[in-house]
């Protein structure tokens, strides 16, 4: 295991800070300002040790660790899933617990990507394991853990019914091999527009912009989503986006923001002003319109016909995974696709297991039928993931959206 | 008498314990100090890595060094000074609001409500019970656009034909007046059901009419009430975002949205760390010239 | 004169009441959309009369869980925060000390702070010392953010409350314990109480210092804004009535039971009155009755 916090580094930083000398009651209480201070700084050492520290497990290293995983076969024990809420029917997992034993504690702890990091990211940073054993991230945090090597691959021996992944998604921008994450479920980004307030069918990207729908449009707080879109929109394939081609995007949203185009930008509450009437147009998730439908029938979604952004929850081990071999077979249940279609019947996004269609057209016509669910191949071929930033991109990313949307 | 004066410090300081006068002097000491440390411990410190980390500069790859870096406060400044504005602004306005509808409803507890005092004290604080992000929805719901409450109110002419209720300043006001009034209500009402109604009799006795025994009586000596709610009304409405991100668009984003980002989005915790210590800084003089336009500290003698 | 003080009286009634529903607006939605026939999972618009929600409310065992936590939490952090925040109340507003300045003004900084930087400066904190984080973390991080909101509540009583009391308690003998228990925790009992009511609150609402520091532990706010991707289930509405409906009652029942005592005390009072007629009528004066 490659060390994230240098020795040497550690033990310096240690000695500049507490010094050699015995330290006299006297010298003791006088410098209590300053032992606050440095526990501060020891504490700020220590983090930025380790942040600076982890740049050093880098993907190269990481991909041979994958060539040599080995995850042998243990009793399952009690282990850690963590995802989002909601997210599962939970007599999955009972009937896991049934099948393989073991007690799977399952947390519906993570509420947003870049909370959730903010939650965990000192103990990654410092080699610690994390206390769960599988995490569900969206696409571009997934890159980020991967980028970090806050990972550990995926023992595909465990895990044979990775076959049944589908084909658009078997490799991706920041985990070519699939060795580190595996996909839980997808959605597209599209448009959900009041069909009674429109009037009209909205198809094109070029709908969020029109000024006939002034002030009664939203957009995405989330650059990935918006920008991506934008880019689709143009022509321009967002899943190789460069950097400069989304800052782009963001200033055309920012302009469209200033000219009063959107009434506002939205996390997951675009959904009440949906349906509620308050905006016409609103860039949504397929999986909501789904649901929202029954609040408001007039509600529809479209596939914006120059492509879609899809985004993607996967399941990774984070780096110094207790039970690899639990997670490992989780994940192996998942993709079995009797258990992915009963997950799919109760989520309603789009599954990234292959060949459940037929099985939920027993099990729930509707669902088997719903294109927002199983979305023709016709869009599939315009369903594009997200794309793949270092940081320091992100970061000016985030920044320069956080200037449209007055952050 | 000379008995009562010192009633135990001459026996005590013979067997060797604590004089009267130094347990005198220790007692605030004991007081004070269980919660003090608490918060030294568990706020304070934290705080200071949180000051070690503003003056850092770098990134969340390259690491960060400590470098003195006060020019990240300037910047967070000059970047961001309309939202510490109108954050200030909102809250403030809040804050009278939440004044002019808790003073009586406070007043109505502490003198009318007789047994159902600590009732009435429940309820006001119910709602909390509920979730913020249930009560926030639920006004979402209400005030529609095409809702009853705003249809309504565009028959009577508060709103404009076109005009709406959120995504505006006027929804993100009215909801941090909604979130934070319960904090208003609760010290008004335990500083208004102190004063002595003789006080109040008194006045009344010497041809004062109630108005006047309001003004010059009652509305004094519930000074520390209003300054207690007023500041807990205040201070964490300055640093609120929840309001801000579901009931208004960007232009109503207050500092807290900002503090929020940069911490989760951008990861840039240095310009996060300074904008809270100036935030925190802003608010500290608020407070302290609040006291002295209310006269606070003179107050406490007086009513002594 | 008397019929502008009704008239006042019935002024301020109104106002009271008015307030008092504006505050309960979102709750009555909030119960009412409990009882939602929601054919999807988000509870937006009325579908239809429903009892099945209510029948099996429990049935997300992680959502009680999340709940029970929350209360639990809520009970402990009120304990603790109401004893440190009024002994440190009495000690800044009763007292002089060396700092007492500077602590009255420390005291409020926790209120100051935006959530996020103190929520995650703690967990650093908890990080750096080992701590893992969990159900007591979010004790400790919620006494800290609820102390400054008490000890506000508490001074709010006491500043202005006469100092002499206590002393001439202290004159007439009453050791220092005695005099808190007996004269001054009576006569600030209203702010104890409101600050109390008001760390309950706190606490059970608190949601970013609380996702912070609370490891793998599960409470309902937690619990509800994470479900608002997915829609929140019509089921924690019913368990937030249930909690209202719960505190309610707990409240009438004080009420009821404070109502018999004092008639008891009425009955009891009267007997002695009663029993020996003859003696008092001979000295006293006439009285009118």
């Amino acid at each position: 295991m490659a060390d994230e916090l240098d020795p040497e580094q550690l033990d310096h930083a240690f000695r500049e800070i507490f010094g050699d000398k015995r330290l006299s009651r006297r010298r003791f209480l006088g410098r209590s300002a300053t032992a606050a201070f440095a526990a501060g700084g020891l504490a700020s050492v220590l983090s930025a040790c380790g942040i600076a520290g982890t740049a050093a497990r880098n993907l190269r290293v990481l991909q041979a660790e994958a060539e040599n995983v080995h995850h042998p076969r243990t009793a399952i024990g009690d282990w850690t899933f963590a995802n989002w809420p909601l997210y599962i029917d939970k007599k999955v997992i009972r009937e896991f617990n049934a099948r393989f034993g073991g007690h799977c504690k399952y947390i519906e702890e993570i509420n947003d990507n870049n909370e959730f990091y903010g939650k965990v990211r000192q103990q990654l940073a410092q080699g610690v394991f994390i206390g769960r054993d599988i995490v569900v991230l969206t696409d571009y945090m997934a890159g980020r853990w991967v980028r970090y090597g806050y990972v550990t691959p995926i023992d595909k021996r465990n895990v044979p019914n990775m076959r049944n992944l589908v084909p658009n998604l078997r490799s991706i921008g920041y985990d070519p091999r699939r060795q580190f994450t595996l996909p839980y479920q997808s959605g597209a980004i599209g448009l959900g527009y009041d069909i009674k307030q429109t009037g009209v069918e909205i198809r094109s990207v070029r709908d969020l912009f029109d000024p006939r729908w002034k002030g009664r449009v939203t957009m995405f707080t989330e650059p990935y989503d918006s920008a991506g879109t934008v880019l689709l929109g143009e022509g321009i394939d967002a899943s190789r986006a460069t950097l400069d081609q989304q800052l782009s995007a963001i200033e055309k949203i920012g302009k469209a923001a200033s000219a009063g185009q959107f009434r506002r930008f939205t996390g997951n509450d675009y959904t009440t002003d949906l349906t509620k009437g308050n905006v016409a147009i609103a860039l949504s998730y397929s999986g909501d319109l789904v649901q929202l439908q029954s609040d408001n029938p007039n509600l529809r979604f479209s596939y914006p016909e120059e492509g879609a952004m899809l985004f993607t929850d996967n399941m990774m081990m984070p780096s110094h995974v207790e039970h690899p071999y639990a997670a490992e077979t989780m994940m192996n249940y998942l993709y079995d696709p009797q258990v992915a279609a009963v997950v799919c019947d109760w989520v309603n996004y789009i599954s990234p297991v292959d060949g459940i269609k037929p099985i939920l057209e027993r099990m729930d016509p509707d669902v088997a039928h719903n294109d927002l669910i199983f979305p023709p191949d016709s869009v599939r071929k315009k369903l594009y993931p997200y794309p793949s930033f270092s940081t320091r991109q992100e970061q000016q990313m985030y920044e320069a959206m956080a200037k449209v949307t007055g952050a | 008498m000379t008995a009562v004066a010192e009633p135990s410090g001459a026996p005590r300081r013979r067997s060797g314990g604590i004089s009267l006068a130094n347990r005198r002097r220790l007692l605030p000491w004991i007081f004070a100090l269980p919660g003090l440390l608490w918060l030294i411990l568990f706020f304070a410190i934290p705080l200071v890595n949180q000051a070690n980390v503003s003056l850092q500069t770098g990134d969340p790859e390259a690491g960060y060094n400590f470098t003195w870096a006060f020019s990240t406060y300037w910047d967070a400044l000059r970047d961001y000074h309309t939202q510490f504005l109108r954050s200030l602004l909102y809250a403030g306005v809040a804050t009278v609001i939440d004044l002019i509808i808790a003073f009586p409803l406070a007043y109505f507890m502490a003198y009318k409500a007789g047994r159902w005092k600590n009732f009435m004290l429940l309820l006001v604080v119910l709602p909390f019970f509920m979730s913020y992000v249930l009560r926030t929805v639920s006004w979402q719901l209400i005030l529609a656009d095409n809702g009853w409450v705003v249809s309504r109110l565009r028959d009577v002419g508060l709103v404009s034909e076109h005009g709406r209720v959120l995504a505006t300043g006027t929804a993100v006001i009215a909801g941090i007046a909604y979130n934070f009034l319960p904090f208003m209500v609760l010290p008004l009402y335990v500083s208004l059901e102190r004063i002595d109604r003789r006080f109040v009799e008194a006045a009344t006795d010497l041809y004062a009419s109630r108005m006047t025994a309001f003004r010059k009586v009652t509305l004094p000596l519930a000074i520390p009430g209003i300054f207690a709610g007023s500041l807990l009304c205040f201070i964490p409405a300055c640093g609120d975002y929840v309001n801000a991100a579901l009931l208004g668009t960007p232009q109503q984003y207050m500092i807290g949205n900002v503090v929020q980002s940069k911490f989760l989005d951008v990861l840039d915790y240095p310009t996060a760390a300074a904008l809270s210590f100036i935030l925190m800084t802003v608010i500290l003089i608020g407070i302290l010239l609040y006291s002295r336009l209310l006269g606070t500290r003179n107050l406490t003698e007086v009513a002594a | 004169m008397r019929s502008r003080d009704r008239a006042r009286n019935w002024a301020l009634g109104i106002w009271s009441a008015a307030a008092l529903l504006y505050l309960f607006i979102p709750v009555f939605l909030i119960v009412v959309f409990s009882f939602n026939d929601n054919k999807g999972r988000f509870n937006f618009t009325w579908q239809g009369f429903t009892l099945s929600h209510w029948k099996h409310p429990f049935v997300d065992s992680d959502l009680s869980e999340a709940l029970k936590n929350s209360l639990e939490i809520a009970v402990i952090v009120t304990v603790i925060s109401v004893l440190l925040g009024t002994f440190l109340a009495m000690a800044l507003t009763r007292y002089r000390f060396r700092g007492q300045g500077a602590a009255g003004v420390f005291v409020f900084l926790p209120m100051a702070t935006p959530e996020v930087v103190m929520g995650a400066s703690l967990l650093a904190m908890f990080l750096v010392v080992g701590i893992n984080t969990g159900f007591w973390t979010i004790v400790i991080a919620h006494v800290m953010f609820t102390l400054s909101y008490v000890v506000v509540t508490v001074r709010a009583r006491l500043e202005g409350m006469d100092p002499h009391i206590e002393e001439a308690a202290q004159d007439l003998g009453a050791g220092v314990w005695t005099t808190f228990a007996r004269v001054t925790l009576p006569m600030i009992a209203p702010g104890v109480a409101a600050a109390a009511v008001l760390a309950a609150a706190i606490s059970i609402d608190d949601y970013v210092v609380t996702s912070f520091n609370a490891g793998q532990t599960q409470t309902f706010p937690l619990f509800i804004f994470g479900s608002t991707r997915q829609g929140v289930p019509p089921e924690v509405n019913v368990l937030g009535t249930m909690l209202l409906l719960g505190v309610l009652l707990l409240m009438a029942l004080n009420v009821i039971v404070q109502r018999a005592l004092a008639r008891r005390d009425r009955i009891v009072d009267d007997d002695v009155t009663a029993a020996p007629p003859a003696a008092p009528a001979e000295r006293a004066a006439p009285v009118p009755a």
